[in-house]
Formats: structure tokens, sequence, C-alpha cells
């Protein structure tokens, strides 16, 4: 036992652990003493064990460094990487410290009178069956130690440094001491030695085939859980549904939470990133960089505030909170893109270990935890979006397979390349207006022309599409207008719920960035049909409410995680006080059931017998209060006798005895005392309580 | 029933008490329980290590009383028929004739009793509980003042069976007297030096006295409150931590028997609840059944019944 608690310690990195406790259970050939512990004991034990268990698993899960493993399960659309991280960190943490948790059990079955465990107290069937007379297993006893041997093997397995062999070598040493005891006589050494060999030889094989399969696996399981997660928002790229058969659909959960703070108007549109080439064969918006080109911010003195653009006091700000959904491999830790309002100038309020970083088209990358909630300060005007790009010109590129349709379009708009800005917007606005419908539904085509691409087909046959379709033919068509122009992706700002407002996954939206040459300033544009919130709204179930339940409880946790990191150390320490009422409830349960009917008996006869008024009682009150007592089972009789036996109250003693017996006469005699009788017990009483207050009490 | 009965049968009591001390030197509390026992209608088993007088204790009350005295020396072969009695032909007059086994007495010596087989000590039990034997589908009657005394060794001592629990609880009390102090046990030499002094034990009451004052126990007055102090304190070996089987109700009855024939021993009409706490032990402990595990980890009967003595409430 001492061996495989060493050798879990060894892998486990619980060395001392291992090592104490294996030294208390080895204590156990040298010291003789031992407890007598019934089943019901052991029950109890084994309770409190699984509570441990229970309360271990929870503080595991909740406390876990690589994102929260219950944060994970209220969140659906964490990045699959990061689930299947913080789902295996936690089933590890949580294995190696099961033998610490399951310790009490094997150590109270060491030091027991019997080295054996009753069936009934680890399974609750046998124990419901008994509780309903079948005696089938009652006496039936288990030893545990070769259990407990096995889990400590199991949980040494679970270890860090994956690569060595050390476990399995060190656990085919432990495996052959323990069966070394118990081999049958039978059979020669050689036999024996054979097998065991045979055995190791294949298990070697067996695990050495494990690791490569697990490798496959392992390659195949990303891929396949990253189809169960919708794709976060990334700054380099946005792959559009244009183009796509079918219904979109989009939840209902509830992603960003808003607290307007000095405000007039909230902001319609919270962008995350923008794109500015788009592949019309991909149906895919780039942002024209590569994917690290980020830039590294630096806060300002406080650590917690971020300038965006310099200078220029804002004028609004609103408080977000939102949920990080990525996974940065740079700094181990949580990340994403902020959704933040049009001509943010700076933030606050953001814990000190985040890390921000932004691209030159507008979006803000922060890093550090799986909830921010911050202020944003904007006001309309400069933002950190770069001006169009002469150089590469990626903002007024129009793409050849869409420019014949976006032509056609624009003379059926009867607008030109030369017509001032504010002509142009109102036009292409009108025009989307009156001529398009917003709608979610795609049919196949089957008379569309093979080479004609989807977006000409929105803009000349079909005439109905989503927000994407509008947002990329508005940019293209402005493009085509000799207007520079960015497509942007982000939340549309609509539903309220309290002073607040919420935006859910469904109110993600696409518009479009419109850069004003005489202003030098990018504006938003959208040409969507304003019906599709409308529209999207009409997704709306009648147990919305349920998810906005499960939204709420999801954004309080991660409150609760993310923002009060500092309670975590204490949440252990927060359990103790609840174990310890728990094991109080188990050990003393029992106890007071069985001590409850006798209490109430004597309750309800104690009014009932005659005698009770008698003078002897204040006698006995004073006396006792000379410092002797009388225990609840000592009669009256022997109190007496060791209550006199001070030497000073020697010449109380007969008319003592003698008042006792008229007592106990009036007490217990059925017939009683005559009226004489009990004028003399007064008496007497009061004559024996004056001798008694003479006497002064013995120190 | 008036003062001059319970007094005349206070003296009767006490006669005997000072017949038998002549013999059993420093063994008064003992004397007191088996009287006791005997006044209330009830048996005793004596169980101690072999020499410490047990015997000679069941012998001086048998000789202090002029009744007539059979004793049963149980071995192992002992059969059923040895102590109820056989129906023998007889030759002469060609019929059956009832021999009467040694149970048709006053008083019986069950000598070691654990040495029979569980078969044989059966064949007291309905002689004990009811003063009556049934043999050959006939009932005959015990005598009025049917009083078994038995001696065991304890059950762990080789050659002995344990007494079935039915048994056990056909005994009022069970209780054992120790050895003596070496002062006294100089005094039980001096006093055997020439001859056993139980030789020249005369009879200090007729069996007329002995059942009134059987009568008398049973006019000494009992509370409602201490019936039910009785009946609480045999429920409670029921419930108790390590106990299998509690107390039966024939032990709330013994020990309110027993109770108030102390008291009158004491010379009170009524019982008090030191009585009552004095006999608890003797009374209830041989019939609790321990669970095993209880056993070895070193709680006994005694234990049991005294923990409880010490956590109900008495009333005062």
């Amino acid at each position: 036992m001492f061996a495989a608690l060493l050798f879990w310690g060894w892998q486990a990195d619980f060395l001392i652990v291992g090592a104490s406790l294996g030294v208390v259970l080895e204590s156990s050939r040298v010291i003789r003493a031992r407890w007598d512990l019934d089943d019901a004991d052991f029950n109890h034990i084994w309770s409190f064990c699984v509570l441990l268990v229970v309360a271990l698993a929870g503080y595991v899960f909740t406390t876990n460094e690589a994102g929260g493993g219950l944060n994970a399960m209220l969140h659906g659309n964490m990045a699959a990487r990061n689930a299947v991280n913080s789902a295996v960190l936690t089933s590890t943490r949580f294995l190696r410290w099961l033998p610490m948790a399951t310790f009490p059990f094997i150590f109270a079955q060491v030091f027991n009178v019997r080295s054996s465990v009753p069936l009934t107290a680890v399974s609750l069937v046998l124990r419901w069956r008994r509780r309903k007379g079948e005696a089938t297993l009652a006496g039936h006893y288990l030893d545990i130690v070769y259990p407990y041997f096995i889990v400590c093997l199991f949980s040494a397995g679970i270890h860090s440094n994956s690569g060595t062999q050390s476990y399995f070598w060190g656990q085919c040493v432990l495996i052959t001491w323990a069966l070394w005891s118990v081999r049958a006589r039978r059979f020669g050494l050689v036999t024996w030695a054979c097998t065991l060999l045979a055995v190791l030889g294949l298990g070697f094989l067996g695990q050495f085939g494990i690791n490569q399969a697990q490798r496959v696996i392992e390659n195949f399981n990303a891929q396949w859980m990253a189809r169960f997660f919708r794709q976060r928002t990334d700054a380099a790229q946005s792959v559009t549904s244009i183009g796509q058969i079918g219904d979109l659909k989009l939840s209902p959960r509830i992603v960003i939470w808003l607290q307007p703070e000095n405000v007039v108007k909230v902001p319609t549109y919270l962008r995350e990133a923008s794109y500015r080439k788009y592949a019309p064969q991909r149906q895919t918006w780039f942002a024209g960089s590569s994917a690290n080109d980020f830039e590294p911010m630096s806060a300002e003195a406080d650590g917690t505030s971020w300038v965006l653009v310099p200078g220029n006091l804002s004028t609004a700000s609103i408080n977000i909170a939102c949920y990080l959904n990525g996974w940065s491999r740079e700094y181990e830790a949580p990340e994403g893109l902020l959704p933040l309002p049009t001509g943010s100038r700076s933030l606050g309020k953001l814990p000190a270990e985040i890390l921000l970083k932004k691209n030159p088209t507008g979006a803000v990358l922060a890093a550090g935890r799986g909830l921010l909630i911050f202020d944003a300060h904007y006001r309309p005007g400069a933002s950190i979006d770069s001006p169009p790009n002469v150089i590469t010109n990626f903002d007024s590129t129009v793409n050849l397979e869409e420019k014949a349709a976006l032509d056609q379009v624009i003379s059926e708009m009867n607008l030109s390349a030369t017509d001032p800005l504010a002509d142009k917007l109102i036009g292409i606005q009108r025009f989307f207006a009156q001529k398009f419908t917003y709608s979610t539904w795609q049919e196949a085509d089957k008379k569309a022309p093979t080479n004609s691409t989807p977006l000409s087909r929105f803009l000349l046959t079909r005439r109905t599409g989503h927000c994407e379709y509008f947002a990329t033919a508005t940019v293209l068509l402005l493009r085509e207008l000799g207007v520079p122009a960015r497509y942007a992706v982000g939340y549309a700002v609509h539903e309220t719920s309290g002073t607040g407002f919420i935006v859910r996954e469904r109110d993600a939206h696409a518009w479009c960035l419109v850069w004003d040459a005489s202003a030098k300033i990018w504006v938003d544009f959208d040409t969507t049909p304003s019906s599709w919130i409308a529209i999207e709204n009409r997704h709306k179930s009648m147990l919305e409410w349920l998810s906005d339940l499960k939204s709420w409880l999801g954004f309080e946790f991660a409150k609760f995680r993310w923002r009060e990191a500092h309670w975590q150390q204490y949440l252990l320490w927060s359990l103790i006080p609840v174990l310890v009422v728990l094991l109080y409830y188990i050990i003393f349960r029992h106890r007071k059931k069985r001590r409850d009917p006798h209490a109430k008996k004597w309750n309800e006869i104690q009014a009932v017998w005659p005698g009770l008024d008698s003078e002897f009682y204040q006698l006995e009150k004073n006396l006792a209060a000379r410092g002797l007592p009388r225990p609840p089972g000592e009669s009256l009789a022997d109190w007496l006798q060791r209550a006199l036996a001070e030497p000073a109250l020697a010449e109380l003693r007969p008319p003592l005895h003698q008042l006792l017996q008229l007592h106990y006469r009036h007490r217990f005699d059925p017939p009683g005392l005559s009226a004489s009788q009990r004028e003399q017990l007064k008496r007497e009483a009061k004559v024996c309580l004056h001798a008694l207050a003479r006497t002064k009490p013995a120190k | 029933m008036t003062p001059t009965n319970f007094d005349a049968a206070r003296a009767t009591y006490q006669k005997i008490a000072a017949n038998i001390s002549k013999v059993m030197r420093g063994q008064d509390a003992a004397t007191r329980h088996l009287l006791a026992a005997l006044a209330a209608g009830g048996h005793v088993l004596l169980e101690d290590y072999p020499g410490t007088g047990k015997t000679t204790l069941a012998k001086a009350l048998a000789k202090s009383i002029d009744a007539r005295f059979k004793r049963i020396q149980f071995t192992p072969d002992l059969l059923p028929s040895d102590i109820l009695g056989v129906s023998i032909f007889s030759q002469r007059d060609q019929e059956f004739h009832f021999h009467e086994g040694p149970v048709f007495t006053d008083i019986l010596l069950a000598d070691e009793i654990n040495r029979a087989s569980p078969r044989t000590q059966s064949a007291l039990l309905e002689a004990m509980g009811e003063g009556q034997v049934s043999v050959e589908g006939e009932r005959r009657n015990l005598s009025e003042l049917f009083f078994v005394i038995a001696t065991e060794n304890p059950v762990e001592f080789r050659g002995t069976y344990p007494l079935p629990e039915a048994q056990m609880d056909r005994f009022a009390m069970q209780f054992t007297l120790g050895y003596v102090s070496a002062a006294e046990e100089v005094a039980i030499l001096t006093a055997q030096e020439h001859n056993h002094p139980i030789e020249e034990l005369k009879s200090a009451a007729t069996l007329a006295d002995v059942i009134a004052m059987k009568r008398a126990v049973e006019n000494i007055r009992i509370s409602p409150e201490l019936k039910r102090y009785a009946v609480d304190l045999v429920a409670a070996t029921r419930t108790a931590s390590g106990v299998q089987l509690g107390a039966s109700p024939r032990a709330s009855i013994a020990l309110m028997k027993t109770a108030q024939a102390l008291a009158l021993f004491d010379g009170v009409d009524f019982v008090a609840p030191e009585q009552i706490q004095l006999l608890a032990v003797p009374v209830i402990a041989h019939r609790v059944v321990l669970e095993p595990q209880a056993r070895f980890s070193g709680l006994t009967t005694r234990g049991v019944v005294e923990d409880i003595l010490k956590k109900l409430r008495v009333p005062a």
C-alpha cells in the first residue's frame, strides 16, 4: 500500500502527500489500537467520502485554470480546442486527487477490528434493499485494500508527463508485487513468472498501440468537434453564407449586455471587424492583410484604460459585457474580438491582466479572460480604422466577376461616379428599400446560368436575401461608383432589457463602412431593409425566456468566474464549513432519531404524576446548589447519601432521610399521604431548609 | 392486607436470610436477591466460576425452608425424561405408572444447567414458565412454590452449551456471587475446620410461611409512574446500540415483582425507584443479546443496562 501511494505521489506530483498517507496506512502494522466500527459507521464514512469526491469535483470544475468547465457547458460555442482542453484538464486534476478523497474509507478499514467493509456501505441499491427488509447480502463483506490499490494505480496513470515510460514499468513492478502474495501455490514459480511476463508483454504492446490510436483519433477528433461550434468572428476573414441554399438558423442566446452610462443615443451597431477584399469564388471577405497584422497596444498608467484614438474627448460612454470565445495559443488564455461602437476613442475599467491588440481595419483583439465587462467611450468621427490605402487600393477594388451585374444595377439606379456622395447613398438606400426584400430562405435556382455568381443573381433576378447579400452588394456598388467602402461585421442593437440592452446571437449583422472623403471618416451605412429585425424575431420561440434564463445564469456564473478571481482561492475553504455541517448531520442524525421517542414520552407524562408539588424539591435544589447536582439517572436516596457526606451536614442526615421517606410516600404510594402527613412534609421540609441555610457550604 | 401480614412476611424473610448467612459469609446482597426472586415467584440463575458457593447457597436456602428439595446434576447425556418423569409399565398390575421426575418438588437445584444439551434444558421451559408440565399428553401441576435455582459456569468454559434465549428469559434474575474478601475467606475456612456448617443448618421457615410471604409481596403497592420507569428501562434495551435482541415484556413483569419483594424486605409497603434501579441489572441484563461485533469490542450486557440506568431519568 505504501509503495502504491508513494508511486501515485511521485507520478501525480504529490510526493509528500502520497508518502505521508502511505505511512499512516502502514502504521497499522505497528499500532495495535483498533476501532470497532459497525455497518452504520461505514455507511457514514462512505457517504462522507462521496461528498468529498463531489466537493472535489465541484472545486476542480469551477476553479480550472484553463477556461472554466461549467462555463463551457453553459456556454456552447467555445472554440473546440478550448473546450476539449479544459475538459481534459478538469478530469485529470480530479482523477489525480481521487486517492486523497477516498482515503478516509480505507483508513477506517485498516484501523478497524474487522479488516473488510460491509458491501451494503458502498451500494445504495443494497442499502435500499436492506431497508426494505431483504437480507440477501447483509452479511457480505469486502476487502477494499485491492480496489484502493487499483484506484492509486489508475490515478497515478493520469500524469502530466505522458511521454515517459516510468509509469508503465512502475505499475508493472507494483502489480507483480501485489500478485505475488496471492499467487496460486498449485503452479510452479516458473509458470507463474512466465504468465506474468506474457501478460506484461501484452500490456506493453497494448499501451503502445493505444498511444498510436490516440494520435489518430485526436486529429480526427479536433475536426469533428469543430463542426459543432459556430466559427467565431475572425479578424482576417469572414466566410459569408452567400449562395448557400436553405434557411439560416440563428440562436437566441444572449451574447452581449449593454448598459448605457452617459449616452444620448445608444449605438445601433457594435462592430467586431471590417474587411476589404472580397473573393466571389469562396464568398469570403478578407481583411486584406495577413492574420497576424495585429499590433500590440499599451494601457494607460492606471493599467485599466486604453486609448484607441488619441486626443479629443469622448461624448458618450457605454458599459459592454461580452464573452471572449477564442483561445490564444500565445497567451494560453481566452481571446476574442471586442464589439465596439463606431468611433470608439478609449476603453475603460478593463481588468489589469487583459492584453489588447488592434489591426488596421479597426478590429480590437483582447486576450486574458473569458468574460470582459468594460466601458467604451465613443464619439462619431475619427476611428481607429486606417484611411483607404491608395497603394494597395483594397478599399476600391471591384471583382471582375461581379462588374457586369453591378453596372447593370447602377444604370437602373441612374447614378454615376460623379454624383455627390450623399446622392449616391440615398439612391442606393432607396433602390434596395423599394425593390428588395429580406429573407433568410434561399431556394435553389434551377435555371441559373452556371457562370453567374450568387451575388449577381441576388442583384438582378432574385432580389431577396439576408444582410450579407445586402452588405456585400452595397460595398461593391459604392466601390464601382468610386467611393471606398468596407464590409463590417458585428451586432445590431435593438432589444431593451431593463435600463440596458441585450444582444442575441441572431442579432449578428453585416453592413458597410463608407469613406467620407470630405470629413476623412468612416461612416456606417446599412442597406438591409429594416424589416430584417422583425423577420428575425419571427424565429422567437415561446420558450425564449428559458434560453434567456440559461444565458443569464451563464453570464452570472461567468461574472463570478472571471471578475471575482480572488474568490476562487477561498472556494475550497468555503467548502469546509459545508462539509463539517454535513458530517455533523450524518453522524448525529440517527442518534437523534433514537433519542426523540424517549424525550417525548417523558414530556407527556411529567405533568400527570402525583406528588410533584412536594416541598422536598426546594430542599433538593438548595442542597444541589452547594455543588453536588443530581444527574438524571441517580435516584434521590443515592444522591442524598452522597450529598450528606459533608461533615457539616451530619445533624441533618436523620431528619432528611425521614423526610425522603415521607416524600417517597407522597410520590410513589398510590393512596398518597393523609392530610396530616402532607402538613408534616411541608413543616419538616421548612425546618430542614432553615437548618440547611444555617450551615455554611464547605469550600 | 394488613400491616401485621407485612410484618410477618418481613419476619420470615429476616429469619431465612439470617439462617443462610450462617453458611454464606459475605454474600448478603446475593442472598437478598435470591430471596427477592423466591418471594416474587421467579427463578434464579447463578453464574459464576467454580467454587464460589453457588451450590452451597442453593442448598442453604433449601435447608432453611421446610420444603421438598431436589437437585439435578446436568450432564451432556441427560434426557428430558430424566427431569420430567417417565411412565413405566408395571408387570404386576399390567399398567403404566407415571414416575415423577425431580421437577415435582418445591425447590429445584439445577446444577451446572449449561452442561446439558439445549434439548434437555428446554424440558424446563414449561415448568418454569407456567408451573406445570405436560407429559404424555397429560397436564400435571407443580407445587405452589416451585422455585428453580440453576447454576452455571461462564459460557466460555469447556463442555458448556449456551442456554437458549427462551430459557434465559424464564429466569427472573441472573446474578453472580463473586469472590469474597480475604478476611471473609479466612472466616469460611475457620467455619469449615471440622465440618461443613450446612450440615447443622435447621429450617427457619415453613412452606406456609414462604407462601404467605409471596402473597404479601403481591400486595406491595407500585405507582403507575414507576411501572412506566420499569417499562422504559426494558424498552431502552431494544433500541440500544450494539444490541441484537432486547429484553422482553417478561423482563418488565419480573422487574416489577422483584422490586415489590425488595420493598417488602426494606420494610415499606410501596416500591421506591431505588429498588427498581438495584434490580435492573440482575433482572434485565441476562435477557439481552449483543451483536457479535459489539461483544468482541468489549461491550457487556451489564454495561448496556448500566448505561441505560445512567441516561434514563429516574422519577424523584
